[in-house]
C-alpha cells in the first residue's frame, strides 16, 4: 500500500488526471525558462521551481510568486521535451496554495481568481467592473489614477459594460454547480 | 450557408463589441452564418482552471452541448475561449468517466453532450475551413501598402492542437496578404501578452506589453493584428500606460484582424466597430476608405 | 475472525496519518491511497469493508465522482462509505457560510473535518454494522 506521499508526491496527486509527463522526468534542462515571457519577474524561474518540487523544499516553494506569475501561456508545455505540461503543474501548485490557504498576503493573484469564480458562479457571466477591487488595493496612487482615466476613455467609447449581465436559466445553471461542488445548500 | 454555432465570451458584449461586429459581418460576407448559441454562459477563461477543473469543464460543457443540440460545431473569437472550449470537447471525448460526470451536471439544464461536435477558432474557420484563396477573393479594397503585424498571441496555437505548428505558424500572415496588406516579419508574434496578470501582477504585463510594441515598431508596424479580446485590450488600452511607465511613446493602432479584414472588404467602417479604439487608426486608413464604394 | 479492513482515500498526507492512527488503534486494518486512481487500483485488488473519502482532490470536487462511480460498481455499491472533507473551508470563498450537502448522493454518511475521533470511531462502526445487517438480510431472501 502507498506510503506516506512527499510533497512532490502530494502534487503528484493533485496531477493524477494530467496529460502530461510525471514530474519526476525533469531533465533540468532549462527550456521552460528560456521560453516563459515573464520569468523575470519570477522569485524563481519554472526550472528552479520543478526542480525545489521533486526535492520537496515545500515551503520554499510555496512561498514564491513563480506560479502565481504564471501567465498560462503554454509555451514551456509544447516546448519541453520531457513532455511535462509546465502550465498545469503551476495549476496544480495554485490549487494547493489555494485548498491548502498557503499562499502570499500580497499576492493579487488567488483573489482575483476567486473573485472571478464567484462572479460567474452567480451569474453566469464574469463582469469586468466586479474585478476591479481585488487588484486596486495593490495600485499606488499614480496606477489608480491611469486605470481611472483608462476606464473613462473605454467607457466614452462604449466599451465598459455599464450592467452586469446575467444568463436566463441561471437556477439551472446553479443546480448544476451544485451537482459538481456538493455545496450552497440542498435543493 | 455555412452555419457554426457562435460563442461570443463574456469579452465581447462590451469590452471587445467591435471584434463581435465584425467577426460576424465579415463572416456574412464570406458566406457563413455565426449563429449566437442562446443562453451561452461564461467559459471560465484562464484565471480558475486551478481552483476547480471539474467546474471548469461543466461550465465549458454547457455551451458545447448546446451548440450539440442545434447540430453546429462551436466557434470562439476568444482565444482563451477557444482553448477552454477545444480542450473540454477533447477531454470529455477521451475520458468516459469525466463525460459521465459532467452529463450528471448537465441534467440539471436538461442538456447532454456526446461529443459529437468540433471546436473551432474564427481565424481557423477562415485560414482552413473557407480557404485563404476563398477570403482573397472577396477582397475588394486590398490593404495595398498598409504593413500589418499579424500577432498571434499564445492559446490559438498553443497548446498544441489541431496538428498546429506551434513553433512557426504561417495561416495568420496568408490572411493578412489575403487582404492585400503587407504581413511584416514580426518576431515577438508569439509571445504571450501578459493576458490577466494585467490586473495581477501589472509590473510584470505592462513590460511585456512594452516588449511586444517595441518589436513590432522595430519592424516597421503600421498596424497590429490581433485575434483575442485580451491581446487586443492589452496592447491598444494599456499603451497610455506603459508609455507613463517607461517613458516611450507607443502610438500603435491594434486592430482585430476581423475588422481590417471587413474593411478590405469594403464593409462600412462603423459596421465592424471602426472607431471605438483608443489609439485611432485612421492616419493609416484614409486612403483605403476614400476608396470605398458605398 | 480476521480484521476488518478500511481504506482511505484523501490526498492530505498528514490527516490521513491522524485518522489511520485511531482507527488502527481501534483495532481497523488501515490502508490509504492518496488519488482516486490509486483508490480504483486498491479496490480491484483487494476487498475492503468500507471507504473514507474525502472531496478535494486531484482536479477538484473528485471525491463525489469517486462516490457516484462507486455507486455504479455491482459490486462496489455494496460498501459503506463515510465521506470526510474540508470543503466547506477550501470553497469557502465561493460559497460563505453555506452548508454542505448531508448526503452526497449515493452516500452513507458525511463528516466534516475536524473530525473528533470518539464520533468517527462511532460512525464507522455503525456504518459497519448497517452494512452487516443489509448483507445477512439479503442473504436470507
Amino acid at each position: 500500500m502507498a506510503t506516506k506521499p512527499t510533497f512532490s508526491q502530494e502534487i503528484s496527486n493533485l496531477l493524477y488526471a494530467s496529460h502530461g509527463k510525471p514530474l519526476k522526468t525533469c531533465i533540468q534542462c532549462g527550456t521552460c525558462s528560456g521560453s516563459c515571457p515573464v520569468v523575470d519577474f519570477m522569485d524563481q524561474t519554472p526550472r528552479r521551481l520543478i526542480g525545489m518540487i521533486n526535492a520537496d523544499l515545500k515551503e520554499d516553494v510555496l512561498d514564491c510568486n513563480t506560479y502565481w506569475f504564471c501567465a498560462s501561456c503554454y509555451q514551456c508545455t509544447v516546448r519541453c521535451p520531457a513532455q511535462i505540461d509546465i502550465a498545469d503543474v503551476m495549476y496544480a501548485v495554485k490549487r494547493y496554495s489555494i485548498w491548502h490557504k498557503t499562499y502570499r498576503d500580497d499576492l493579487v493573484g488567488p483573489t482575483f481568481s476567486e473573485t472571478f469564480v464567484k462572479t460567474i458562479v452567480r451569474s453566469g457571466r464574469s463582469y469586468e467592473p466586479l474585478l476591479a477591487p481585488t487588484y486596486m488595493f495593490s495600485m499606488g496612487i499614480k496606477e489608480v489614477l491611469q486605470e481611472a482615466h483608462m476606464a473613462t476613455q473605454m467607457m466614452l467609447k462604449g466599451r465598459m459594460p455599464v450592467l452586469p449581465t446575467k444568463i436566463k436559466r441561471l437556477d439551472n445553471f446553479k443546480n448544476m454547480i451544485r451537482r459538481i461542488i456538493p455545496m450552497g445548500g440542498a435543493k | 450557408m455555412k452555419k457554426f454555432a457562435y460563442f461570443p465570451g463574456c469579452s465581447l458584449e462590451k469590452l471587445a463589441l467591435s471584434y463581435n461586429n465584425s467577426s460576424v459581418e465579415t463572416s456574412r460576407m464570406l458566406g457563413v452564418e455565426l449563429q449566437e448559441l442562446e443562453d451561452w454562459n461564461c467559459c471560465g477563461a484562464t484565471t480558475y482552471f486551478h481552483v476547480d477543473q471539474l467546474l471548469a469543464y461543466t461550465l465549458v460543457a454547457r455551451n458545447l452541448a448546446m451548440a450539440e443540440k442545434e447540430g453546429l460545431d462551436l466557434v470562439a473569437p476568444c482565444s482563451a475561449c477557444y482553448k477552454n472550449a477545444y480542450f473540454t470537447n477533447k477531454y470529455i471525448k477521451e475520458d468516459a468517466d469525466l463525460a459521465e460526470h459532467i452529463n450528471y451536471a448537465l441534467e440539471e439544464d436538461d442538456l447532454q453532450f456526446r461529443g459529437k461536435i468540433n471546436v473551432h477558432h474564427v481565424i481557423e474557420v477562415y485560414a482552413n475551413e473557407i480557404g485563404v484563396e476563398e477570403v482573397a477573393a472577396k477582397v475588394t479594397n486590398p490593404l495595398e501598402g498598409l504593413r500589418v503585424a499579424p500577432y498571434y498571441g499564445c492559446q490559438i496555437v498553443r497548446p498544441k492542437h489541431n496538428g498546429m505548428d506551434s513553433e512557426n505558424p504561417q495561416f495568420f500572415e496568408a490572411l493578412v496578404s489575403a487582404m492585400g496588406a503587407e504581413a511584416v516579419d514580426f518576431p515577438e508574434r508569439l509571445r504571450c501578452c501578459g493576458g490577466s496578470l494585467i490586473m495581477t501582477s501589472r509590473h510584470a504585463a505592462l513590460d511585456m506589453v512594452r516588449t511586444l510594441l517595441q518589436s513590432a515598431v522595430d519592424c516597421g508596424t503600421d498596424v497590429i493584428a490581433t485575434a483575442c479580446p485580451l491581446c487586443q485590450v492589452n496592447l491598444e488600452c494599456y499603451q497610455l500606460q506603459v508609455n507613463d511607465e517607461f517613458g516611450t511613446n507607443f502610438k500603435l493602432p491594434v486592430l482585430y484582424f476581423t475588422q481590417l479584414l471587413g474593411l478590405a472588404m469594403g464593409l462600412p467602417p462603423k459596421k465592424i466597430g471602426i472607431g471605438s479604439e483608443l489609439v485611432s487608426a485612421a492616419p493609416f486608413f484614409k486612403k483605403y476608405l476614400s476608396k470605398q464604394v458605398s | 475472525m480476521a480484521q476488518t479492513r478500511l481504506l482511505i482515500i484523501d490526498d492530505d498526507p498528514d490527516y490521513v496519518d491522524g485518522i489511520k492512527a485511531i482507527l488502527e488503534k481501534a483495532d481497523y486494518h488501515v490502508d490509504a491511497v492518496y488519488n482516486p486512481k490509486d483508490g480504483f487500483a486498491a479496490l480491484a485488488a483487494q476487498p475492503y469493508d468500507l471507504i473514507l473519502l474525502d472531496i478535494m482532490m486531484g482536479r477538484g470536487a473528485e471525491g463525489v465522482m469517486v462516490a457516484r462511480k462507486l455507486n455504479k460498481d455491482p459490486v462496489l455499491r455494496n460498501l459503506p462509505v463515510l465521506i470526510i472533507t474540508g470543503i466547506r473551508e477550501q470553497m469557502a470563498f465561493l460559497f460563505p457560510g453555506q452548508p454542505v450537502h448531508p448526503r452526497i448522493l449515493p452516500t452513507d454518511e458525511l463528516l466534516e473535518k475536524p473530525v473528533d475521533p470518539k464520533l468517527l470511531l462511532e460512525k464507522v462502526d455503525a456504518l459497519l454494522k448497517e452494512a452487516a445487517a443489509k448483507k445477512a438480510s439479503g442473504e436470507q431472501e
